[in-house]
């Protein structure tokens, strides 16, 4: 059985925000929720700055704080080291959101895609309306909704449940790359089984020397960090006094 | 009673009207969801929760309280021993409206009973919570029935007792063994919220006997009935001087650590306001009542004692409210990309029915029992 991380390059990592609209396409995620995000940092003082991008997403930990503070087991563990959710299970207790110590878990506080329940046109008089476009396609939900998010999670979550990344599990299934990888520009997402030593991310693992985010509260976290973009230059110097 | 004959039918007005509006809110908010709460992905739990957090505390409360007689065979409480276990029912049924409302979805509910999770605390506050409910349900019919003493009785009464004490237990934990918030104090939260049940349980209780005992000049004027009103006043007075330090360390702590997560906390903006870095709920909700209660001619006045109480009641609500919201109020991770550094909150109408309904829910229980259950019974002797 693999058991499946990330490491994600900061070097080759533009911060274009592709892996972020990948996601949202993929697994219909509605306005305002993040399955795919980042945490960006400015350090400096005027004008030595400099701007900071790491993307996130859920770290599918190891020890998960979500799955053992799960009332129903809805958050649960796969043997591949997936973190899922059942949205059958989920009482919406918000409990795995509260002890997330990474932010990742957003909660559907209404019924979603709230714009595209809207029956307003969009331009009175010459356009229809977002729920008359929905309606027209056959669609469920939006005009783009992905059919083959549904199975392991919902293909829309309804309102009182929460969500998260599943690291495209249904895209696993078919031995196909998380569509976040799939769509970075800069293949600064690398995909595998840490468990193989001779994976792509156990070599990068090996290579360089890696982070993850807030290693210490021992959760185990399997989105793994290397490198760091930073073209810039100084003069040797040793400082002064 | 004549001042109660008139009250009477007023009251059962205002409950009637509070527990429509309840009703129709909670349906509402069944329908539209949790978008009509203050609530967001960064202050997840808000006013709902606190109110169950009280309730189930005060519950707690008074099922200890009552543990002094049918437990320890306190012979001089026994008269308060089946309106003690009453009161922590009903207290309890409006800690449930709260809950009930505060989750998303109780259609899947069942999953909790047939998917159990027993390393969730959250999953033991519910089958212990669910558990006391129904031990002080039956140790109830046993006591209205005439059985106090039979064995089945006291291990009921046992029973309850236990589950009390644990239970608070574990509402604590549900703070404290979360990994991402130290400023819950870990374990610590567990003793808070022990301490807190016994002084909103007693707090709630001598509120009861003085406006039940002035409404029906029964029971609380006699000289037995003093003498226990002075005997829960002295409880009250040691729950709340243990607070108090225990609230005054906290704080202490809380301002000299360098731990991150603390200096954000210490930027978190007070709902009620704050003296310095005491909140004005922990100064009058607390602090003050304290004092007056130490205040001996206070302290013996039914009117100071009253107040004392009142005070310790509504702050405890208050402080739970504070601390549920102070450990939430800055955006975790990449939540800090969509949400201000710290995150205000102010109750919703709708926030504010769901306290309104299980107050309703709680205090009709307390007056159709009070009616029809009667509360005084005690053993023969
Ligand atoms: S990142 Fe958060 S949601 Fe993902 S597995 Fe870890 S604790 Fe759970
Ligand atoms: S919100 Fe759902 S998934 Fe999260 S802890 Fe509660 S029941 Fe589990």
């Amino acid at each position: 059985m693999p058991r499946y991380a990330m490491v994600i390059d900061l070097q080759r990592c533009v911060g274009c925000g592709a892996c972020s609209i990948a996601c949202r396409n993929e697994n219909n995620v509605q306005e305002g929720v993040y399955w795919s995000n980042k945490i960006t940092e400015t350090v400096g003082t005027f004008p030595n700055v400099r701007y900071h991008y790491i993307p996130t997403l859920c770290n599918h930990c190891g020890a998960a704080p979500c799955v053992r503070g799960c009332p129903t087991k809805a958050m649960h563990k796969l043997e591949n080291g997936l973190t899922m959710h059942d949205p059958k299970k989920c009482i919406g207790c918000k409990y795995c959101e509260f002890n997330c110590p990474y932010g990742v878990i957003y909660f559907n506080w209404e019924k979603p895609h709230k714009f595209w329940r809207s029956e307003e046109a969009v331009i009175p008089g010459a356009t229809s309306s977002p729920k008359e476009l929905v309606e027209k396609v056959g669609a469920q939900g939006t005009p783009y909704v992905n059919t083959e998010r549904t199975g392991t999670s919902a293909t829309l979550r309804p309102k009182g449940i929460v969500e998260k990344c599943t690291f495209c599990d249904h895209r696993l299934a078919r031995k196909q790359l998380p569509y976040c990888v799939e769509a970075c520009p800069a293949n600064a997402r690398i995909f595998g089984d840490i468990s193989d030593p001779k994976s792509e991310v156990s070599v990068l693992l090996g290579k360089f020397h890696p982070f993850r985010l807030r290693e210490e509260l021992g959760t185990d976290p399997h989105v793994f960090y290397i490198r760091g973009y930073n073209p810039a230059r100084y003069r040797a110097t040793k400082g002064g006094v | 009673m004549s001042g109660g004959k008139i009250l009477y039918p007023v009251w059962l007005g205002v409950l009637g009207v509070a527990l429509l509006a309840g009703a129709v809110a909670g349906i509402y908010i069944f329908v539209q969801g949790h978008v009509l709460f203050n609530a967001n992905d960064v202050l997840i739990w808000t006013l709902p929760l606190a109110v169950y957090i009280f309730l189930a505390l005060s519950s707690s409360g008074l099922t200890l309280l009552s543990a002094l007689p049918l437990v320890f065979g306190v012979k001089k409480y026994e008269p308060l021993a089946k309106r003690l276990v009453f009161l922590a029912i009903a207290t309890l049924c409006g800690g449930f409206v709260a809950i009930g409302l505060e989750l998303g979805t109780v259609f899947n509910m069942i999953y909790i009973m047939l998917s159990p999770n027993l390393s969730s605390p959250i999953w033991w506050m519910g089958a212990i919570y669910s558990a006391e409910l129904a031990v002080l349900i039956v140790k109830f019919w046993k006591m209205h029935t005439g059985d106090f003493h039979s064995g089945f009785s006291r291990f009921l009464g046992t029973a309850s007792f236990v589950l009390a004490l644990i239970a608070p237990l574990m509402i604590g934990s549900v703070f404290g063994l979360t990994e991402s918030r130290a400023t819950y104090f870990g374990p610590v939260m567990s003793i808070y919220c022990l301490l807190m049940a016994v002084l909103s349980g007693t707090a709630l209780f001598l509120l009861y006997d003085m406006v039940g005992g002035r409404l029906s000049a029964g029971a609380a004027a006699d000289a037995a009935g003093r003498s226990v009103q002075d005997d829960f006043t002295r409880i009250l007075t040691y729950t709340a001087g243990i607070v108090a330090a225990f609230t005054v360390l906290k704080t202490l702590i809380e301002s000299a650590t360098t731990i991150p997560a603390f200096l954000v906390y210490h930027k978190f903006e007070h709902l009620f306001g704050a003296v310095g870095n005491f909140g004005t709920e922990v100064i009058f909700g607390l602090f003050l009542p304290f004092v007056l209660l130490v205040i001996p001619s206070v302290r013996a006045s039914a009117r100071g004692r009253m107040l004392a109480a009142a005070l310790i009641f509504a702050g405890s609500l208050a402080r739970h409210t504070e601390i549920l919201l102070a450990g939430q109020s800055h955006p975790v991770g990449p939540k800090a990309e969509q949400f201000p550094q710290y995150v205000r909150y102010l109750p919703s109408g709708w926030e504010l029915m769901v306290l309104v309904f299980a107050l309703a829910v709680m205090l009709t229980l307390y007056t159709l029992g009070e009616r029809y259950l009667k509360l005084t019974e005690a053993p023969k002797a």
